[in-house]
């Protein structure tokens, strides 16, 4: 298969899985081994921020891999790191370069094997949730096309993870959209009970509905609810519409 | 097959035919549907916990007088996709209808449709309401119109998933807001009805369904000639 046609692959088969519910953990993890395949690295893992901002490991194409990132987090430097609070690109070819600029991770990364080790931020706009981490058993950092291959799996990796926020939130959103029709409904039938009941038109009885929410302080929608089971009387309402000075 | 997930190049076409150009996608989303899927006319219902809560958009005049008809009887390809969260295909109402459905397939032959369908619109695992296709002519959906049907359920279904995350909590979408969505004549005349008779509400609703259905007359006339002062229950 051509690079060319396992590009097309990997990204047709990641906006498959975009379209519905699915597991973002799988997701990740086919992400990663498909960086693998893609990028002619030993291996790719993925960081994503928690709530407060710290990275938080969340998919590997390796256990080896998942230690360095390990300690990666635990010695909180690293290019995951750099690449996440910078919002750029992290190239880094060479353990000796890696000793220079990550002290305390570089060591980790040398005994697992890894001689070159790269990271794309996972951004959507100014939004930086993550990055991903490419490590090589090879010298040598990503050249432009590599990195530009890496930046798309990175940024179709962060619409997922967005994606998958917007379906846990659609729960919300379903809930309050039956919600609020019912509200319009309620509404509806309560003009219609003290209309019918005060012998008014149905435009007057939302005029008096309203009076008497505003006066009590109370949400239209409450009130509507309570005038059909009941627990307010339409003779309790306001007779005028408007409060006369 | 919807499991699988969807056609990307098939699911970026509906999504540009269903909002091409609009700045307020919802009065031409049902058009656009029917138009896409080539058939007659394209009904969009919203229904949660097996109540029918409103109708997001019709494709024309006839199809708004079949969902009347539906949301009259609570019977129809769109009630029948949402208790299964699976499509209802009626290639033949007139073969196929009549036990199912009675009275939706008397009324929507008396309209001149010939076949009928239905699809979930589906969020995840939740079944949020319907997308109903009607045709003028006998036959089954061809493949190609199945996926597309598919397709374009699931666009819909997130499209007023979209349209109400802007909207907050405790406020309707703009999209919906803007339209008859909730019946406001007949909810009206339920409320009124509920007086006249000493009824609860729902049961008043089902009252005004009965009389709609015996005398054969829309609706919403029906509820219009209550609020009208024209017609009076009990």
């Amino acid at each position: 298969m051509t690079r060319e046609q396992l590009l097309i692959d990997t990204f047709v088969g990641l906006a498959d899985t975009l379209v519905d519910e699915y597991d973002i953990i799988d997701f990740m993890q086919t992400l990663a081994e498909r960086g693998v395949d893609l990028l002619a690295v030993s291996a790719a893992g993925i960081m994503l921020a928690d709530t407060e901002g710290n990275l938080r490991h969340a998919a590997c194409s390796s256990e080896q891999m998942r230690l360095v990132e390990f300690f990666e987090l635990q010695v909180e430097e690293g290019p995951c790191f750099d690449a996440f609070r910078d919002n750029k690109p992290i190239l880094c070819g060479s353990p000796d370069d890696a000793a220079l600029r990550w002290p305390r991770f570089a060591p980790h990364a040398l005994d697992a094997g890894y001689h070159a080790v790269s990271a794309v931020p996972m951004r959507l706009r100014s939004q930086v949730i993550g990055a991903l981490n490419l490590f090589s058993s090879h010298t040598g950092a990503l050249n432009q096309e590599d990195l530009g291959v890496a930046q798309a799996m990175a940024d179709i990796a962060t619409i997922g993870i967005l994606h998958q926020r917007v379906v846990r939130d659609s729960r919300d959103f379903s809930s309050q959209l039956e919600l609020a029709l019912e509200s319009r409904i309620a509404i509806e039938q309560a003009k219609g009970i003290v209309a019918e009941h005060n012998r008014v038109s149905v435009d007057r009885a939302f005029e008096v509905i309203r009076r008497f929410t505003r006066d009590q302080n109370r949400l239209l929608s409450d009130t509507a609810r309570q005038i059909i089971d009941g627990t307010i009387s339409p003779s309790e309402l306001p007779r005028e519409a408007h409060r006369t000075h | 097959m919807a499991e699988r997930g969807l056609d990307p190049v098939r699911l970026a076409r509906v999504v540009a035919a269903l909002t091409a150009g609009e700045s307020n996608p919802q009065p031409s989303m049902c058009a656009a549907s029917a138009a896409v899927m080539h058939v007659s006319g394209a009904g969009l219902v919203l229904i949660m916990r097996g109540r029918t809560l409103g109708t997001v958009c019709v494709s024309d005049s006839l199809t708004e007088s079949v969902e009347e008809v539906q949301y009259t009887l609570r019977e129809g390809p769109c009630v029948d996709a949402f208790r299964t969260k699976a499509p209802v295909l009626v290639p033949d109402l007139n073969r196929l209808g009549a036990t199912r459905w009675p009275g939706f397939s008397a009324g929507a032959l008396a309209l001149g449709v010939r076949a009928v369908f239905g699809f979930p619109l589906l969020i995840g695992t939740a079944c949020i309401g319907a997308l109903n296709l009607y045709h003028d002519q006998i036959g089954d959906l061809s493949d190609d119109q199945m996926a597309d049907a598919v397709v374009v359920a699931h666009v819909a279904g997130w499209a007023v998933m979209d349209w109400q995350s802007v909207a907050g909590p405790g406020s309707l979408a703009r999209q919906l807001e803007s339209s008859d969505t909730h019946r406001a004549v007949v909810n009206q005349a339920a409320g009124m009805v509920s007086v006249q008779d000493g009824v609860t509400v729902d049961e008043a609703l089902m009252l005004i369904r009965a009389y709609s259905f015996a005398e054969d007359r829309p609706i919403t006339l029906v509820a219009a000639d209550v609020v009208g002062r024209d017609l009076r229950f009990g």
